[in-house]
């Protein structure tokens, strides 16, 4: 019987483990491997470094730069995202018609960030200096994806316009989950209202490091608006990671160690939300 | 004492509305404009709709291949993802043993590593495994990145259904594939449709993966295809506003369809307490 039951789980796993296995096991378990070796895709050969591929990011000025810009990128973004999107909830949660207003907000969610990214490259290069030419307001007749500091503000508008609509969902399926009785009672009692709170700060927990995690691996909206520039005053983690091994470089070896420094990090930032989870649910 | 309140609220709301709305009603109104028209103003209305920049595009953005290549990828990973994993996901919740603990903790901790992490090896091994630039080969890869999520969810939901039905359909002669067939299956709907909508929204809208799997142009996904397009015609707006557009509108109308169900799945998700 119990070999049965073993035999048929087995089976039911199987189909799901192979791919599984192939392609996310197996190079997870690659990179890590190949984070220890001089790997480069231009030759055949290649040897055990130990740990050197680590302590030349240690000391590699361009990672360490992209590494404080992700962390710079990552805090601006749960910052603006999640008062901007608890804003808004606030402001549909007290209208009648919610509904229109919730899908009006979401929709650039639907958008892909490519996409996303390409119409506001038409935004910041086309339409802003219109504005500017109409309305004599400086900042839009600046050059946002020319400047250094502008383009990392015009990233993070776009990443924002994109995630804002999800973290007020979120936001707003907190401040409804109160029962409509207990909001009535406590408006009469002019009480603060115990249960929204609870609700407020828990949906707050999760739009942070839900934030946090995804901000991390943002890729798509650097790529398509600045490619990392100018310079490299836009290249995030991921767009370094994806220089290094396939545009020029390719060194897989490096490319991979930066790889499972991501790992790390983000791993880092998932244990702290578990233990701020856990001392919040208990 | 509310009814004053609320018009500053309407108009707050109204305003910070019209902003977020703002790119794309700019990108689709430029996206009828002539090009000599577009050179006077880019926030003017058009004096006349033209939809040459579209019957253009869909052309030169080989739009309905690429449209369908889309269609394939999705429902080819999508239905693998929701099949494999309830299968799996179903099993381990209903078996007590070491091992579906174990496969269980192996199947879910990779929920951990971020695609970049892995996105170098994972190239490397499927020029190796031969699953490189094709639709079916990018399908099973999307099926082996997603089914962790997707085993997580159905394992979890699994648990909360009913065990007495099953149970009964085995005593009268159903084998284990059958219960699941007829009996399991059902019940799991729910947490199936959640699935689908989740990974339908993210392999539709990837870019990432695609890039790295699909180097013939004739195999692109409509991302890809912008990606590409946006590179050769970004001097030339009338064609990439028109081809932005019809990129976005898939996933636009997916999510007015089944608006409830998004809406519900996020909330649901993170708002579980």
């Amino acid at each position: 019987m119990k070999l049965h039951k073993t035999k048929t789980l087995v089976l039911f796993s199987l189909p799901a483990f192979i791919l599984y296995f192939v392609f996310m096991v197996l190079p997870a378990i690659s990179a890590f491997i190949y984070s220890f070796t001089d790997w480069n895709a231009l030759y055949k050969d290649f040897s055990f470094v130990g740990f050197d591929n680590y302590v030349e990011a240690f000391f590699d000025r361009n990672f360490i730069g992209t590494l404080s810009l992700s962390f710079r990128y990552v805090i601006t973004m749960v910052l603006i995202q999640n008062a901007l999107g608890l804003t808004i909830a606030v402001l549909i949660d007290s209208m009648k018609r919610q509904s229109i207003w919730r899908t009006l907000v979401f929709i650039p969610n639907m958008i892909s960030l490519i996409t996303s990214a390409f119409i506001w490259k038409f935004i910041y290069t086309k339409v802003f200096p219109e504005i500017s030419a109409i309305t004599g307001i400086g900042i839009f007749g600046e050059s946002w994806l020319g400047d250094a500091t502008l383009a990392f503000w015009a990233v993070t508008i776009v990443s924002v316009w994109v995630g804002v609509g999800y973290t007020m969902i979120i936001y707003l399926a907190a401040l409804q989950n109160v029962p409509v009785v207990l909001k009535e009672a406590a408006i009469i009692d002019g009480a603060s209202n115990l249960q929204t709170f609870i609700n407020i700060t828990y949906a707050i927990t999760i739009n942070v490091f839900l934030t946090l995690n995804g901000s991390f691996k943002a890729f798509d909206q650097f790529l398509g608006l600045t490619g990392g520039g100018p310079g490299r005053s836009t290249q995030v983690i991921t767009l370094n990671i994806y220089n290094e091994a396939f545009a020029g470089n390719f060194r897989f070896g490096y490319g991979n160690a930066k790889a499972v420094i991501l790992f790390l990090i983000v791993l880092i930032i998932t244990l702290i939300q578990f233990r701020v989870m856990r001392t919040e649910n208990s | 004492m509310k009814s004053k309140t609320n018009i500053f609220v309407l108009m707050l709301l109204a305003v910070i509305t019209c902003i977020i709305l703002f790119p794309v009603y700019t990108v689709l109104l430029n996206s009828f404009k002539t090009r000599s028209e577009m050179l006077v103003s880019f926030l003017a209305f058009p004096k006349e709709f033209t939809f040459d920049n579209y019957i253009i595009t869909i052309q030169k953005l080989k739009y309905v291949s690429r449209f369908f290549n889309t269609l394939i990828v999705t429902v080819l990973s999508v239905t693998g993802i929701v099949f494999f994993s309830a299968l799996a996901g179903y099993k381990i919740a209903r078996t007590q043993s070491r091992l579906s603990k174990v496969l269980y903790l192996l199947f879910t901790l990779s929920m951990l590593i971020p695609f970049h992490s892995i996105m170098i090896s994972l190239t490397q091994i499927s020029k190796i495994v031969g699953v490189r630039n094709s639709l079916w080969g990018l399908s099973i890869i999307n099926i082996g990145l997603g089914v962790n999520l997707a085993i997580f969810l159905f394992t979890g939901f699994s648990k909360s259904i009913p065990k007495e039905l099953e149970e009964a359909a085995a005593i009268d002669g159903c084998n284990e594939f059958q219960v699941f067939r007829y009996i399991a299956m059902p019940l799991l709907k729910p947490i199936a449709a959640t699935v689908a909508i989740i990974d339908v929204l993210w392999i539709w809208n990837d870019l990432l993966l695609p890039l790295l799997m699909l180097t013939s142009s004739k195999d692109f996904t409509l991302v890809l295809g912008i990606n590409q397009f946006f590179g050769l015609y970004n001097s030339d707006w009338t064609l990439a506003l028109a081809g932005l557009i019809l990129t976005s509108i898939p996933a636009i109308m997916f999510y007015l369809v089944f608006q409830k169900y998004i809406i519900k799945g996020i909330a649901s998700g993170a708002v579980k307490e």
